[in-house]
């Protein structure tokens, strides 16, 4: 019975291949060449650990990488909601980024002890990843929140707007009670404490303000399957070559 | 045409990589950047995202102080003069441009009270009977080095190929398809 495992690993999948996806829409758009480049680096890092994830549930009896990746339907998808939302102005990506990451960053710290060892020696080979992702995240939220009046009130707005989505990161499991008491993963509300923590503590260095926690209700759903409307023609556009002749060879 | 205003373009900075431990660290060029985390930051990708690398540091361009450079038989060595005023001691990492044309390639460090002495001392150490077309002097403490801990940030790098022309043997399958279709009988393989 592998099933909470799984469960586990698509939706960390599903996050990282979904995100890694939007992000890269970047790629030629960005606000700097030097950013242009390091977000789409950073997008490309996330593609590459969901196909490592992918390869993972492949050995645990699921479907091929590319397989779960391009030819699934949308509700079999366990992403967050939070990670399909289409792009806007550069700030809702860039507090997206720090949102997420910094919630992928330790989700993938804490399965650093996981009981599962390949996900256990994934975490510890990405680590270097992880802090790139997370230095970029805080280095842009700390300059752009403290710079101008402009870049702060558009950096509030983002981060009030997202804020909703981002707690629907930690949306817990039909079996995390198991993946808790198995010890492959500490479970949803331990990260959601350290994450909380991490974001007050960058936002404290700047002159944004976060938004009170109790009265924020997060949105759920995304790790049942349930999506916006946005998420279908990412899928679309996304698997589009691929379905042209799956059987190529690249 | 109007000066541009104050805020309208960013400084640069310039980039330093090392691309495997023990090698010195080497000149890679510059970025724009509003200030020096940013540019630590966004040298990473713009400098490393593909081939080897350990470690790398950023320093502000106005911070690099930049010797005469030279051509021929002179070294830029012999063209150091200037500020021997007693001031405090300070670090100076020095770098060599022993080929014009090539990158400057760091060679080690001295304390002085100037640029220019630190210059004037590297000499007899670094210098002595090479040519060096031009020398640069950057005081240490005003360098974004890469901490021990951040050395994991190139962990995985060796791993992606895909970054890199070569790894699509773009070559061989190109001098196949030259070689199939000059021949007839295999035009249909």
């Amino acid at each position: 019975m592998n099933e909470p495992l799984k469960e586990l690993l698509y939706k960390i999948a599903d996050d990282l291949l979904i995100l890694g996806h939007r992000n890269s829409e970047w790629t030629g758009f960005g606000p700097l060449l030097e950013e242009d480049i390091a977000f789409s680096s950073m997008a490309q890092d996330k593609i590459g650990q969901s196909y490592v994830l992918y390869q993972m549930l492949n050995d645990l009896g699921e479907q091929a990488p590319d397989t779960v990746a391009f030819l699934r339907n949308v509700h079999q998808f366990h992403n967050c909601q939070l990670v399909e939302l289409p792009n806007q102005e550069y700030d809702f990506s860039l507090v997206r980024h720090f949102l997420f990451d910094t919630a992928d960053a330790l989700r993938w710290d804490m399965l650093t002890q996981s009981s599962y060892e390949p996900i256990a020696l994934l975490a510890k080979k990405i680590k270097g990843e992880l802090r790139y992702h997370t230095l970029h995240a805080n280095t842009w939220i700390k300059q752009l929140g403290s710079a101008t009046q402009e870049s702060i009130s558009k950096l509030q707005h983002s981060l009030e707007a997202t804020m909703p989505y981002a707690l629907g990161i930690f949306e817990e499991s039909p079996y995390e009670k198991e993946i808790i008491t198995e010890g492959i993963f500490a479970g949803e509300e331990k990260l959601k404490n350290r994450w909380v923590a991490k974001i007050e503590s960058v936002i404290a260095q700047t002159q944004l303000v976060l938004p009170d926690w109790k009265i924020i209700t997060p949105v759920l759903g995304g790790r049942v399957g349930q999506h916006t409307g946005h998420l279908q023609p990412l899928l679309d556009e996304m698997s589009e070559v691929f379905k042209i002749d799956p059987g190529a060879e690249w | 045409m109007k000066p541009k205003k104050s805020l309208d373009q960013f400084g640069t900075f310039e980039v330093f990589v090392q691309s495997k431990e023990g090698k010195p660290f080497q000149h890679e060029g510059a970025l724009h950047a509003p200030n020096l985390e940013m540019a630590y930051v966004l040298a990473k990708e713009t400098f490393t995202r593909r081939f080897l690398c350990v470690s790398i540091y950023v320093v502000d361009t106005r911070d690099v102080f930049v010797s005469p450079t030279t051509e021929g038989n002179q070294s830029a060595y012999d063209l150091i003069s200037g500020d021997d005023g007693v001031s405090e001691k300070r670090t100076f990492e020095i770098f060599h441009l022993p080929k014009r044309g090539k990158q400057h390639v760091h060679v080690g460090t001295i304390e002085a009270g100037s640029p220019q002495v630190a210059i004037r001392q590297a000499k007899d150490l670094f210098g002595a009977g090479k040519i060096i077309y031009n020398i640069w002097a950057i005081e240490k403490n005003k360098i974004r080095f890469t901490s021990a801990e951040e050395k994991d940030l190139w962990n995985t790098l060796p791993e992606k190929k895909f970054r890199d022309a070569s790894d699509y043997k773009g070559g061989d399958k190109l001098k196949g398809f030259l070689t199939r279709s000059q021949l007839p009988d295999n035009g249909n393989r």
